[in-house]
């Protein structure tokens, strides 16, 4: 993993397209803005990885119809 | 086009019924495109299965059946992202996730697939707000079928009439 230091208002660039600015720091807390295409998604990491193990679990679809799905649903409801 | 699927078996649907990823459905990069089955008016979990892999087939539902006031906001930058011109073009289903032991059932209402119904261009988006469930409980259920189809939703209306049945 490379590492850097920056300083408040310093930024780095990745790439030719995306740049990473720190805009503020407090406490144990850093405030940072990302320049980025359109097409390059940025998230907070923990919400984009709960989002890849829900669509996964997702795929694993036990074998069931959608009948029997809607059935236990509508029993239940 | 004739497509293999594990669930299915051979199905055959014309090209122009795809939906393709413009970003990608996270964890599922590989797969661009899909095709959305429906298999009748009184059934509001559809299938978005794949294209290039026969053993991947989500189940989607149009989260307004599950919510009538999901209406979650869009970035601009997300619609751009798929070139939706027209905010009645912008359908939103959202994956469903079904275990059996024991059963239940749970809707992702945080990330959403976005899909211009015009184009019928897609990407998975992610809401900032965390009070959009990424399992959201579905127990107490009573389907609208009304809704189901439409959703108050043009987008998702139209959508649904571009789609196939699949074999019973």
């Amino acid at each position: 993993m490379l590492i850097l230091t920056r300083k408040l208002g310093e930024a780095i660039n990745i790439g030719g397209e995306i740049k990473v600015i720190i805009l503020d720091m407090k406490g144990s807390s850093v405030r940072i803005g990302v320049e980025a295409p359109r097409n390059i998604t940025v998230h907070r990491s923990e919400i984009y990885e709960l989002i890849h193990e829900q669509n996964r679990q997702a795929a694993m679809m036990p074998e069931i119809t959608l009948a029997e799905i809607m059935g236990h649903l509508q029993k239940e409801g | 086009m004739k497509i293999n699927t594990t669930r299915f078996g051979e199905i055959d649907v014309p090209k122009e019924e795809f939906i393709l990823m413009k970003g990608s459905i996270l964890g599922f990069e590989r797969l661009s495109r899909f095709v959305l089955l429906i298999k009748d008016d009184k059934t509001p979990l559809w299938w978005l299965q794949a294209v290039d892999d026969p053993a991947v087939a989500f189940a989607v539902i149009n989260p307004r059946t599950i919510n009538r006031d999901y209406n979650p906001p869009f970035y601009e930058s997300d619609l751009e992202f798929l070139d939706i011109k027209n905010k009645d073009d912008a359908a939103l289903l959202a994956i469903v996730t079904i275990r059996s032991q024991p059963f239940r059932v749970t809707v992702n209402l945080r990330a959403p697939l976005l899909i211009n119904a015009a184009n019928r261009m897609a990407n998975q988006i992610i809401l900032d707000d965390p009070a959009y469930h990424v399992q959201y409980d579905v127990r107490d259920y009573r389907v609208d079928f009304q809704t189901a189809m439409t959703g108050e939703a043009k987008g998702v209306e139209r959508l649904a009439k571009q789609a196939s049945a699949p074999p019973t």
